[in-house]
């Protein structure tokens, strides 16, 4: 192999095979620009070779979810006239090298996907994965996500409801930046497309100039920036979250007006993959002149502009006599429009230079030809036991829980989330304080409920386990607010997809979440997939995020998650399909317990579930607040609850039931509580007689005291401040 | 009574679909005003800045947004003492405008805040306090990085003196002088505060306090 | 002492975001510039005993200290 070629698959990250596939497609050996168009379109990220064979397991569909194959986000019906847009996506690796503006540009990113079919963004939410917190730079890490998800998300007049924040050791060298978007159709609004269409029709690039973000001639994955070299830094993408909110307006103004025919946002490889994938979708071809892309930097060659990542920009296709009003709207909010070409007949994307042909290419050959491979894997060796649950001994209680506070595991996270506007758009409901957000839809009034799902520890415990949880889980939460799960979203965050253990634990994670998804009637409509979360030999744990829409007839009357009063009674309600003790064992033991209990069980217990709510009300049962049993069952639970004055004594009534399992994971129990201890337990043993539950009284609220058992008797001052400590 | 209200737009304005939907719950008419053309006065009965980011709160908050066309319609319009509401960002630019005493800086823990405050009553005399009642008690969100209310000592005294301190906070969340969450100018037409009534409509926002303000 | 100043800007390649604001601002109001780009400046007073020394206590600061982040920033130092 000659130098020069073993130099460009190291620069364009192509394999000798993608070369060879490259030189036979095109016919010639490839020229730089043709390089480059590769390099990008082939990337994993953009073409998504491991994974597009599993992706189709995500096929289910149902009557709300009509088949938008291959388009920027799903789009939900849901009634009433009113459909909603929603993805999820990853912006891992820039987070960590820049956590403020890779944070700001992952947020900035998923807006543009929702936005671009017209929807307008309504809610964001986040998935975030930190290691250590002791572990270097993890601190300015965590601070500089935040800061960075919030700066955007506020000023682009988008509320952030709802997040999770996970740690844990193995993503101390590959933190995970999750970012969700909600968009909103009301009746009549037009949905954009983004297959280009007719002959003659103009292709307009709209939005901020283009610079040298993202490009970069120096592999990134080193961060060792003491050198001054300015030519050593990566050119870090910076998001303007001002410009965006630019976007957005003059955005959704065309296509109200209807001066568009498609429409795509620039995001991962800008203007090559949205050029692309509109030709190749819309089976036509395009003339563009790169010469005419406005530019920050004039210097900028070809290849730069092609691969350049600068953020709010997008792609449209209009027709030559809706030019001139499309442009001054975009005028009108302060943004640069240009034309770059036409749309032809003739299926070539034809790249000029002024008066040079770049080159002249079938964009088929790109997308529709992209490698796919079948990635090794083993079928899934469930962690499934059936003997009795040994509970782990000698357990000092007390230092467990300080240790818990110590790294964040019991952290309240409000010095997160009070960042975040929660509240612009005068639609929230409930929000960040509670495990699932609600905003008020504009046209019909109903609540869209919004909550994501993968809790870590049960994903190093077993891969399958943790992903059906990914998707159970936040469906019961949903469910215990009196709201019903429609459909799922996902972000799917592995490891290296060439060792095949890393392929096992994906393989087996969509399976379990495909399967999941038809038991819940809530198809997986969108998604996003991040491999190579790899550094020096060591991965993350599987980690397939999840995010779920749902739906409540009202934004009225949502029970809290919190005790509200003392002197309360605290009853919990126990259907077990696995137990686990997460919270006791140290990553060598793991255990867990499958009931008899089939998924069809766990479906019904959820739907069961939500129907609590309305009955609830209609039959005026006194139930103060509802929160599902986390991972370290009824013990951390309440802590969780304490708020105000109000604590929790548990040391009678679970007095002989050994201080382990106060701690245990119990999957899917639910606490409520209530001033009315006989109604509620009647009512409930009414509400679920057809179900293997157990529902008994375990506590009560009371006034600044924390008792877990007997023994583990904690201040209630410190727990208090302890959950309120930030960074 | 139905009003006309007029609602200032200026790029990046993020409130304004908010307090035009709370506007028109009332009954009262109201239009945008895009930040570029002028208006006439007696088209409209107040005016309403309301809350965002207008020009990204580059440079220094509400200072971009206070020296466009539209903001010279304001002046005129305060000028003839008509009632003008500034929420947020709109607190911001009217003291850019030299409409309002005083300037607001960044929080004094360098971070935005978003949280529920309880507010106090100083002074009900002016037009967006016609339900409200000295030292009562009400409940609004905050959602703001620079609320933090600054004007020297000499000017605090005077606009203490003068009854200017609409409503502070019980708990200073930003460090603002006096806990001042909201304030009027001399005239008490142009009143601003940094709270968000628009948010508070009805109980399942989380308050409903905001309908004392309309 | 020593009084230092230290001027904060982008780096060139990177988006200036809040300087393009500003400049379409200053432009749409009719002020006459062609180009704007805004950093901040930062002065402070060392107990250093030559410039030297007073120079690479602010190095130190810069690099050690995060005074700047050289991914997107770049800096000047200006004796008074």
């Amino acid at each position: 192999m000659s130098s020069d070629l073993s130099q460009n698959l190291k620069i364009y990250r192509l394999s000798m095979e993608e070369y060879e596939k490259m030189k036979t497609l095109l016919g010639h050996e490839p020229n730089v620009i043709e390089w480059c168009l590769f390099s990008a379109l082939w990337s994993e990220h953009c073409s998504y070779k491991s994974s597009k064979n599993h992706l189709r397991k995500f096929s289910f569909r149902n009557s709300n979810t009509p088949d938008m194959d291959g388009e920027n986000a799903g789009v939900v019906d849901l009634g009433y006239g009113e459909k909603i847009a929603f993805k999820m996506e990853s912006h891992n690796h820039p987070s960590f090298i820049e956590p403020v503006q890779g944070a700001a540009t992952g947020v900035g990113g998923i807006l543009r996907d929702i936005f671009t079919m017209g929807a307008r963004p309504i809610m964001s939410a986040n998935y975030l994965c930190f290691g250590d917190i002791e572990a270097p730079r993890m601190k300015h890490l965590m601070k500089g996500v935040v800061k960075g998800i919030s700066s955007y998300g506020n000023c682009v007049g988008v509320p952030t409801v709802t997040g999770q924040t996970n740690f844990h050791p193995l993503y101390n060298k590959n933190i995970l930046v999750n970012a969700l978007s909600v968009g909103y159709f009301g009746p009549e609004q037009r949905m954009a497309l983004s297959n280009a269409s007719g002959s003659g029709n103009l292709v307009v690039y709209v939005g901020a100039k283009t610079g040298r973000d993202g490009v970069h001639g120096a592999s990134m994955a080193s961060a060792s920036f003491d050198d001054d070299s300015e030519s050593k830094k990566p050119n870090v993408q910076i998001g303007d979250p001002f410009y965006e909110k630019l976007l957005i307006e003059a955005c959704l103004e065309v296509l109200e007006k209807n001066l568009v025919v498609a429409m795509q946002d620039m995001g991962a490889a800008g203007l090559t993959s949205s050029s692309f994938e509109m030709s190749s979708k819309g089976q036509v071809g395009f003339i563009l002149d790169l010469k005419k892309v406005p530019l920050r930097d004039s210097s900028m060659t070809p290849e730069d502009i092609l691969l350049s990542e600068s953020q709010e920009r997008m792609l449209l296709i209009c027709k030559p006599e809706k030019l001139s009003e499309l442009q001054e709207t975009f005028k009108k909010w302060s943004l640069d429009s240009a034309v770059l070409g036409e749309v032809q007949s003739d299926r070539k994307v034809k790249l000029m230079w002024g008066e040079e042909v770049l080159t002249n290419i079938d964009p088929d050959l790109i997308v529709e030809e992209a490698p796919r491979y079948d990635r090794p894997y083993q079928p899934w060796n469930s962690l499934q036991k059936t003997q009795a649950l040994q509970a782990p001994e000698k357990i000092n209680f007390q230092s467990l829980i300080e240790k818990a506070f110590k790294t964040s595991k019991l952290n309240r996270f409000q010095w997160i989330y009070n960042q975040y506007d929660q509240r612009v758009g005068a639609r929230t409901a409930t929000a960040c304080e509670s495990a699932v957000a609600h905003a008020r839809l504009d046209h019909s009034g109903r609540g869209l409920a919004l909550a994501v799902g993968c809790r870590t520890d049960l994903m190093v415990m077993d891969a399958q386990i943790g992903a059906f949880d990914a998707v159970y889980y936040p469906a019961f939460q949903m469910a215990l607010k009196g709201s019903v799960a429609l459909s799922i979203t996902d972000c799917l965050n592995f490891g290296n997809p060439q060792k095949p253990e890393i392929m096992s634990q994906f393989v087996a994670s969509v399976e379990a979440i495909a399967s999941a998804s038809v038991q819940l009637n809530a198809p997986v409509i969108s998604g996003n997939v991040s491999f190579y979360n790899e550094t020096l030999d060591e991965n993350i744990p599987p980690t397939p995020a999840i995010g779920m829409v749902g739906m409540r007839d009202s934004v009225e009357d949502i029970l809290p998650d919190y005790f509200q009063a003392p002197m309360e009674y605290i009853v919990r309600v126990k259907m077990d399909w696995l137990q686990s003790y997460t919270w006791l064992n140290s990553l060598e033991q793991k255990v867990s317990q499958f009931t008899e209990n089939t998924h069809a069980d766990i479906a019904g217990f959820i739907k069961q579930c939500q129907a609590l709510d309305q009955k609830r009300q209609a039959e005026l049962i006194p139930i103060t607040s509802i929160k599902a049993i986390g991972l370290g069952g009824l013990a951390v639970t309440c802590l969780k609850m304490v708020q105000g004055n109000v604590g929790f004594d548990l040391s009678f009534d679970t007095s002989l039931i050994p201080e382990s399992e106060l701690f245990r994971d119990e999957l899917y129990s639910f606490i409520v509580t209530t001033t009315d201890l006989d109604l509620t337990i009647s009512f409930l043993k009414k509400h679920f007689k057809n179900f293997p539950v157990d529902i008994r009284k375990v506590g009560e609220t009371v006034t600044e005291k924390i008792h877990i058992s007997k023994k583990i008797i904690l201040d209630f001052k410190t727990t208090k401040s302890q959950f309120e400590k930030g960074l | 009574m139905s009003l006309n209200v007029g609602i200032p737009r200026f790029l990046g304005t993020n409130c304004d679909e908010d307090v035009k939907r709370w506007i028109e719950s009332k009954g009262f008419r109201a239009t945008y005003l895009w930040y570029e053309d002028r208006f006439e006065s007696k088209d409209f009965d107040w005016i309403v800045i309301p809350g965002g980011f207008s020009h990204g709160d580059y440079l220094r908050c509400g200072a971009l947004a206070a020296r466009t066309p539209v903001m010279k319609s304001v002046q005129e319009f305060a000028s003839k003492g008509k009632p003008i509401l500034g929420i947020c960002n709109g607190f911001q630019i009217l003291c850019e405008a030299q409409l309002l005493p005083g300037v607001l800086l960044q929080n004094k823990n360098l971070r935005f805040i978003d949280q529920w405050q309880t507010l106090t009553v100083q002074n009900a005399d002016n037009p967006f306090s016609k339900m409200m009642t000295t030292q009562q008690h009400i409940r609004l969100p905050i959602a703001h990085g620079d609320g933090q209310y600054y004007a020297d000592s000499e000017t605090l005294q005077k606009i203490n003196n003068n009854g200017q301190i609409w409503l502070t906070y019980d708990e200073n969340p930003n460090g603002s002088a006096l806990n001042i969450a909201g304030v009027t100018n001399e005239k008490k037409n142009v009143c601003a505060l940094m709270p968000h009534p628009e948010r508070a409509q009805f109980e399942w926002m989380g308050s409903s306090d905001g309908e004392l303000f309309l | 002492m020593i009084t230092i100043g230290i001027k904060i800007m982008p780096r060139d390649v990177i988006l200036d975001s809040q300087g393009r604001a500003i400049e379409s601002s200053m432009k749409s109001n009719g002020f006459q510039v062609q180009s704007l780009r805004a950093g901040k400046y930062i002065e402070m007073t060392l107990p250093a005993a030559s410039h030297d020394l007073a120079k690479a206590e602010v190095e130190r600061m810069l690099h050690e200290g995060g005074l700047f982040n050289p991914l997107i920033e770049k800096y000047d130092i200006y004796f008074n």
